[in-house]
């Protein structure tokens, strides 16, 4: 189910969508239509633009704790032009797993996309490899990220996105027990408490580069 | 106004206008004449004064005044005129012993002057032991000719009592002493009301103070020129009608600048007088017979020195004339200053001129619609500024006006008791005409800045809604074909596509930063704090933050303090070569205080067309400023701005 003030991206996704295999159950124009859909018939996952009438600011957010509140199991995939830090810590605070907040641009890679929608399906969390990378890559007076090594950063900029240790093994084409080593290495060095649960450690994550 | 108060104020009256005129019907003698003066000139007023105000005591102070003198002075021309006339001996008496009582009675009611009631109870004590000093002085004068000699009466003292000789030296011990300390407790009593005077009562006094002045130096001079004491006795008069003046407040005009120019005409005359006799006088004694050329040297130099002279004796006038207080001239000449060059905030600079200008405790300036003004400055910068908006109706306020339109207003507070004169309001009405244009001018920078501010940020909607939006349709399409491409098996077209569909990727990602340039989205969406972790997410510089703002501000607030950190952040990265870039943003009160500091080269400074210039203007027309210290430990920038 697709939410989405722009007619032609709206319509455009929707064809995409039904090309990689996605059945799209409904769309709407803003929030308030999109809600009352997903009352109606809840979907596996809604795709919400995070910028939508009537205010034009993170409405998309609003929208996403609605449904979030009447359908629990309904994954959730912001879209926006721009991704901001505060709103995908904002997002991975309030909602317990099954989200996602990726930049527009990723939806042209349609077989990623289909992925991630999956993924946010599952309940798993899905971050913009964009806003990571912006993170990873933040200038510290003293960094502890200058502790990890090469490999150790390219396996925290994964789990940041919200993917699992067998995930970011086939990324990065690597033994889910190297992995397992290199994700216990990188939460000692940065002194943080290990999270089973992937959601719980893109929190623990993302916090610890903002901070 | 009872009967009782009319008679006797009609006898008074009567009284002293016979004892004056048979006085001086009875001749012409110097020695008496500031007597009938003050007899005549004291009653004419205290009854005036009485008849304004019947119950007014320093009018009947006044009044006792001219009547103990008209006694004086008829029995002094009696014993006087040459006879001696019959009874002579005790009505020239009469004349002689009150004369040290008399004295008292002048000191209460200069001490008095002007509401007849002394400065505080403290000065009672002191009033009492003048008042022995004198009943003890007449009390021998009384009985003994001991004043005699100096009244050259021809009739003699009518007592023949022993110890005539032991009383003269008492008398003659004692009086020079009785009459300094009375000289000395009026002085003093005078000098401490000045001091402590305000309003009204400080203007009264001055007329008073004035007059007396005026009559001193006609004495001065008279004594000086003519060898008389005539033309000091013939301005007694005027103290009892300035003072008269004074205590009905009849007309009473604003008495400083009258002063101020008195005290420079007098210096400058004196000095002009002086200079002239040390010149022709002086030098012409050591080189004899070159008068005229003598005279033409003294004009040459006195002309030479007159004008600066003059300017320093103005200065020293104004210092004492007008203490802190500025004169409307300079109160307009430094305003103008403030304008050309302000040291600190402009309006700051028009709040600080108008106290200065009027001894005001407090001035504000309020600017925005009558209905609801809101206070923009405050002197002294101590102050709270009221923070609520309030309607022109409920302040005592100067309309501040430009070309026929409503600007704001200034308020005035004064210490309690002190009023702004006719001439302080003109003042402030001629400072308010000055401050008009500024907030004229004030009101349309701001009015363009956040139109310029609402174009970008439309601008930036445009681009997000229409733009970009489209680019990443097509980016999305792209990926559609590329996929079905695979499918079919073409893998070059793919390829291609692919390439494509990246290319276009990079120029909608160069689009989204300069949406973001033109408008950060994250600084209207979600504020200052928002936008801030951004930029410094961003930094090529490590950026230390400590933000404390804990709640939106107006939108102008918000997006000058952005692009002041903006600004920094970026001049740190590009020119100073710094490692570390500390922004500090604390809210207090009603005052974002903004500091961007780093630990580069320095070396910043305000070029025209610069970054920073533009930062400065769009700071000034919220009167604020931006302050850049820039040397080899680094560059800090810092700002205050105002946030309603």
């Amino acid at each position: 189910m697709l939410a989405d003030d722009g007619v032609l991206f709206r319509e455009g996704m929707a064809r995409i969508l039904a090309d990689a295999g996605c059945t799209v159950t409904g769309q709407a124009g803003d929030g308030a239509a999109l809600l009352a859909q997903v009352r109606a018939d809840p979907p596996d996952v809604a795709v919400i633009d995070l910028r939508m009438p009537p205010g034009f600011t993170a409405e998309g957010i609003e929208t996403a704790a609605a449904i979030r509140g009447c359908a629990p199991r309904v994954g959730l995939m912001l879209l926006s032009q721009y991704v901001e830090v505060h709103h995908a810590l904002r997002l991975i605070t309030e909602f317990d797993g099954g989200v996602g907040y990726l930049l527009k641009d990723r939806v042209s890679d349609l077989t990623a996309f289909a992925v991630d929608l999956r993924r946010v399906a599952a309940g798993d969390t899905v971050i913009d490899p964009e806003l990571v990378a912006r993170l990873v890559a933040r200038r510290r007076e003293r960094d502890p990220l200058d502790a990890l090594t090469e490999r150790e950063r390219a396996v925290l900029a994964l789990m940041a996105q919200g993917l699992s240790n067998a995930a970011v093994a086939a990324d990065l084409h690597l033994a889910v027990k190297t992995v397992e080593a290199h994700v216990t290495s990188i939460f000692t060095k940065l002194g943080l408490v290990q999270h089973e649960r992937e959601h719980r450690r893109v929190l623990a994550v993302l916090t610890f580069l903002r901070a | 106004m009872t009967r009782d108060g009319t008679y006797a104020r009609a006898a008074a009256g009567a009284a002293t206008a016979v004892l004056v005129v048979g006085g001086f019907a009875l001749g012409r003698h110097v020695g008496n004449l500031h007597n009938g003066l003050i007899a005549a000139s004291f009653t004419a007023v205290g009854l005036f004064v009485l008849r304004r105000s019947p119950r007014n005591p320093e009018g009947r102070l006044f009044v006792a005044t001219g009547v103990a003198h008209a006694v004086m002075f008829a029995g002094r021309q009696y014993g006087l005129h040459p006879g001696p006339l019959p009874g002579a001996s005790w009505v020239g008496w009469c004349g002689v012993w009150p004369l040290p009582v008399v004295l008292v009675l002048i000191g209460v009611t200069v001490m008095g002057f002007p509401d007849g009631r002394l400065p505080s109870r403290a000065w009672r004590p002191v009033v009492a032991a003048l008042a022995v000093v004198g009943v003890v002085l007449s009390g021998v004068s009384a009985l003994w000719p001991v004043e005699y000699a100096r009244t050259g009466l021809i009739a003699a003292h009518p007592l023949h009592l022993p110890g005539a000789a032991a009383a003269e030296a008492f008398y003659a011990a004692a009086r020079p002493v009785g009459y300094l300390l009375f000289q000395l407790t009026w002085a003093a009593c005078v000098v401490v009301r000045l001091r402590t005077a305000r309003g009204d009562e400080a203007r009264q006094l001055r007329w008073f103070v004035y007059a007396v002045t005026v009559s001193a130096a006609v004495m001065v001079a008279g004594l000086l020129v003519w060898r008389s004491p005539i033309p000091g006795a013939l301005t007694t008069p005027l103290i009892a009608a300035a003072a008269g003046a004074a205590i009905l407040k009849y007309r009473l005009y604003d008495i400083d600048p009258v002063i101020n120019r008195s005290l420079v005409f007098g210096a400058m005359a004196a000095v002009v007088t002086a200079g002239y006799a040390v010149m022709v006088t002086g030098v012409g004694r050591l080189v004899d017979g070159h008068g005229t050329l003598l005279s033409l040297v003294a004009t040459g130099v006195v002309a030479v020195a007159f004008e600066p002279l003059r300017r320093r004796v103005q200065r020293v006038a104004d210092r004492l004339v007008y203490g802190r207080r500025s004169t409307p001239y300079e109160a307009l000449a430094r305003l103008s200053a403030h304008l050309t060059a302000p040291a600190g905030g402009l309006l700051d600079g028009i709040c600080t001129t108008v106290a200065d200008a009027v001894g005001a405790r407090e001035v504000t300036l309020w600017t925005g619609p009558p209905d609801s003004l809101r206070a923009v400055a405050i002197w002294p910068a101590s102050s709270p500024l009221p923070a609520s908006a309030r309607p022109l109706s409920s302040l005592v306020a100067v309309p501040v006006r430009h070309d026929g339109g409503f600007r704001g207003a200034l308020t005035v507070t004064k210490a309690p008791g002190d009023p702004l004169s006719p001439a302080e309001q003109r003042l402030v009405g001629d400072l308010a005409a000055q401050a008009g244009l500024v907030l004229q001018l004030r009101a349309t920078a701001q009015r363009l800045v956040a139109a310029g501010d609402a174009a970008r940020r439309r601008l930036e909607r445009d681009l997000h809604d229409g733009a970009q939006q489209r680019l990443v349709t097509v980016a999305m399409e792209l990926g559609a074909v590329v996929r079905s491409a695979t499918d079919a098996g073409a893998a070059d077209v793919a390829a291609q596509a692919s390439s494509v569909r990246a290319r276009l990727l990079e120029a909608t990602a160069e689009l989204r930063e300069m949406a973001r340039g033109l408008h950060p989205a994250v600084l209207t969406q979600d504020g200052l704090e928002a936008a801030i972790g951004f930029l410094a997410d961003r930094s090529p510089v490590p950026v230390r933050l400590t933000v404390s703002i804990g709640r939106r501000l107006p939108a102008e607030a918000e997006a000058t303090a952005y692009f002041v950190i903006s600004e920094g952040l970026t001049n740190a990265a590009k020119h100073a070569a710094a490692t570390v870039v500390s922004v500090s943003v604390s809210l207090t009160g009603h005052r974002l205080v903004v500091q961007v500091a780093d630990d580069g080269c320095g070396g910043a400074e305000v070029r025209p067309g610069s970054g920073l210039e533009g930062l400065m203007d769009r700071l000034a027309i919220i009167d604020a400023r931006l302050t850049i210290d820039s040397g080899p430990s680094g560059t800090r920038l810092r700002t205050v701005i105002p946030c309603g």
